[in-house]
């Protein structure tokens, strides 16, 4: 058996960064593996240790500085990875459909069982890439899995998931399946020194959309970013003074005068 | 953290996911509880395990379930933890060079088999039994001794046959003091004079803490590096087996050897504490407004930046010349004396600074630099004070000993 796990590297701007055209200045820009990614590689390395015989692979969509993000992720317990770029790729404006085409690629070449991707990225935050790539692979899904249970032959998935307004729907999903991880699924692991010596000698093959049996136009995009700006922030916060229950008298004001409730 | 002359830029790739992992695991398991922990007197020991399955044990040796890092790893490894605590880089630092090393480097193969994977796990927990009541810095003055014990003498009563399967085993007796982690220690690495050998010579012993006869009352009261636990080992006629005998080192070698180990995480970890009280230092600075703008913008604080700048930096050269050394096996004793002589004594004065720069909320437990400067207080004392390091560089520079 074989679980892909889709892994990025976001961007994290620093709390003071200026906007250079339609980015932010790369010298305000710090790389991390992704937050929900760590959650869905966690998930994959529970279950291959779990179950044994299972293949835990990553794939990535970034430049070569990516690597040593990879790198912890294979130091996590993940057996090998694929890191997809180039110049084609660095040339375009990747949205959700491109990276899908790539993805589905990749999917095409190593016939996964299980595919779990994090739920959103922390820095672009579409959330819309995991369940993107089941619907181009005809895989079932299901997007933001908060709690994940599976047959003991994996043939299925039982999952939580969580939507709106603190409910959540029980789901059984069959494999092969694509799941989206939500953060506080699991306790994702700190990588040991001894994980992180053998992660120096786990393969990270490269592919390029040729490898993939893809052209330019995989990465062409009807979305173009046409500017970035820091929104205003207005505070607008009101803070209440003296014990509790005067705290919570001056609360219930407000909340009538607003119309919030009734009288 | 400050790396002015980007040191760190030059890391290979695993170097770098240690030292991030290690400050992730600092930053969300360790630091948010450190300071109650140094108020109440007490070591977090529910990381020992963790920091035993993520290898920070001795993660330098070879073998036995080691993930064997470079030396410059290791370091980088001791900066992150003590610009957490110099407590929890002391734990570290004992269990791995002072108990795991000395058994590596000088035990049987039984003895290598038993602890080290243990010891690595952090399923055991193991101190080092050298300083006593009345010999600090001229340990070789020791008075604990082992004898010789054979069965005839002490299994008289028949019903004692098991005990007596420790035939041709020793008996120590003796006080040590100043221990880290004796009181929460499975063994204890002891260092006695072998009286019934010829010249007495120093010998060293696995002593489980368990053994009939040994105490190890905790060190109360301490006013610095009180997120570590120390104590003392009492040894009332204990009786150890044969095979508790270090068999591979005799002499003042032994325990020296450990401490050059264990003082090249201290070069190391103190350029970690110097660090944190700078970061502390210039994220209050430029942030506390006085006079209408952030403090940081007066001559007389940025004066004191840039000398304390410059003095880790030096500092952090130091430690990655002496990684360099020791992984070539050049590294001589008296080398990691400078280092620890000079490492420590930066990072003790610049704590003071960077403490003076937080003004009156720098004498609380939110900031890190007076717990800091209170630590280093111990830093700057055990494994060789500053100025015996000073006696050893006099001793090596002159050709002249001090000492005699």
């Amino acid at each position: 058996m074989k679980i892909l796990v889709t892994v990025k590297e976001v961007a994290e701007a620093a709390d003071d960064f200026e906007i250079e055209g339609t980015d932010i200045g790369e010298q305000y820009l710090e790389y991390d593996l992704n937050e929900w990614d760590d959650y869905a590689i966690e998930a994959a390395v529970q279950l291959s240790e779990t179950y044994g015989d299972i293949e835990v692979v990553s794939a990535t969509i970034g430049p070569e500085r990516s690597e040593e993000t990879i790198r912890m992720a294979l130091a996590k317990g993940v057996d090998r990875a694929i890191r997809v770029w180039d110049d084609d790729i660095a040339a375009a404006d990747l949205d959700v459909a491109a990276k899908t085409r790539l993805f589905a690629a990749v999917v095409d070449e190593e016939e996964p069982d299980l595919v779990l991707s994090g739920v959103q990225a922390a820095d672009d935050g579409f959330g819309a890439t995991g369940v993107s790539v089941a619907d181009e692979i005809g895989f079932d899904w299901a997007a933001v899995v908060n709690h994940l249970d599976t047959e003991d032959d994996l043939s299925t998935a039982h999952v939580h998931r969580e939507l709106e307004g603190g409910i959540e729907e029980l789901t059984d999903v069959d494999l092969p399946a694509v799941l989206t991880i939500q953060t506080g699924l699991n306790e994702p692991r700190y990588a040991s020194l001894r994980g992180i010596r053998q992660a120096q000698s786990k393969e990270i093959a490269a592919f390029g959309l040729a490898d993939l049996g893809l052209d330019a136009d995989a990465v062409d995009s009807p979305i173009s970013r046409t500017g970035m700006y820091e929104p205003e922030t207005e505070s607008d916060a009101t803070y209440f003074d003296g014990a509790a229950d005067e705290q919570a008298a001056q609360l219930a004001d407000v909340l009538r005068e607003k119309g919030v409730v009734s009288e | 953290m400050l790396d002015y002359v980007g040191l760190e830029a030059d890391l290979s790739a695993e170097e770098k996911l240690i030292r991030d992992t290690a400050r992730e695991f600092v930053a969300e398991e360790v630091a948010p509880d450190i300071a109650d922990h140094y108020e109440a007197g007490t070591f977090p020991t529910d990381i020992i395990s963790e920091m035993g399955e993520l290898g920070f044990y001795a993660p330098n040796l070879e073998g036995y379930g080691s993930p064997n890092v470079s030396e410059r790893a290791y370091g980088l490894l001791m900066q992150e933890l003590e610009a957490c605590d110099s407590g929890l880089r002391s734990m570290a630092s004992v269990q791995g060079a002072l108990v795991m090393y000395p058994i590596h480097a000088f035990g049987s193969e039984a003895q290598k088999e038993e602890w080290l994977p243990a010891l690595g796990q952090g399923e055991a927990v193991g101190c080092f039994g050298l300083t006593e009541p009345e010999h600090g810095s001229n340990p070789s003055g020791m008075e604990t001794r082992a004898e010789r014990d054979s069965a005839e003498g002490t299994s008289a009563d028949p019903s004692e046959v098991v005990a007596s399967e420790d035939a041709d085993g020793f008996v120590l007796n003796g006080e040590k003091t100043w221990i880290t982690n004796s009181p929460i220690a499975d063994v204890a690495v002891v260092w006695a004079k072998l009286t019934s050998d010829d010249g007495s010579p120093v010998r060293g012993f696995l002593v489980e803490t368990d053994r009939d006869g040994v105490e190890t009352p905790k060190i109360e009261d301490k006013l610095s590096m009180r997120a570590s636990v120390t104590g003392g080992i009492v040894l009332d006629d204990v009786r150890v087996p044969e095979e508790n005998i270090l068999p591979d080192v005799t002499g003042m070698k032994g325990p020296l050897s450990c401490l050059t180990q264990a003082r090249y995480g201290i070069a190391w970890g103190a350029v970690g504490a110097a660090r944190d009280c700078f970061e502390t230092a210039r994220e209050y600075q430029t942030d506390r407004e006085q006079f209408g703008g952030p403090i940081a913008r007066f001559q007389i604080q940025q004066e004191k930046f840039a000398e304390m700048a410059t003095q880790i930096t030096l500092a952090q050269l130091l430690a990655y010349r002496l990684a360099d050394l020791k992984e070539r096996g050049d590294l001589r004793p008296q080398q990691v004396s400078m280092a620890k002589r000079n490492n420590v004594r930066m990072a003790r004065d610049q704590a003071r600074v960077a403490r003076e720069m937080l003004g009156g909320n720098g004498i609380t437990t939110d900031y890190s630099p007076m717990r800091h400067l209170s630590n280093l207080e111990t830093v700057y004392t055990y494994e060789g004070t500053h100025d015996i390091h000073s006696l050893i560089l006099g001793e090596d520079l002159t050709g002249l000993s001090a000492f005699s």
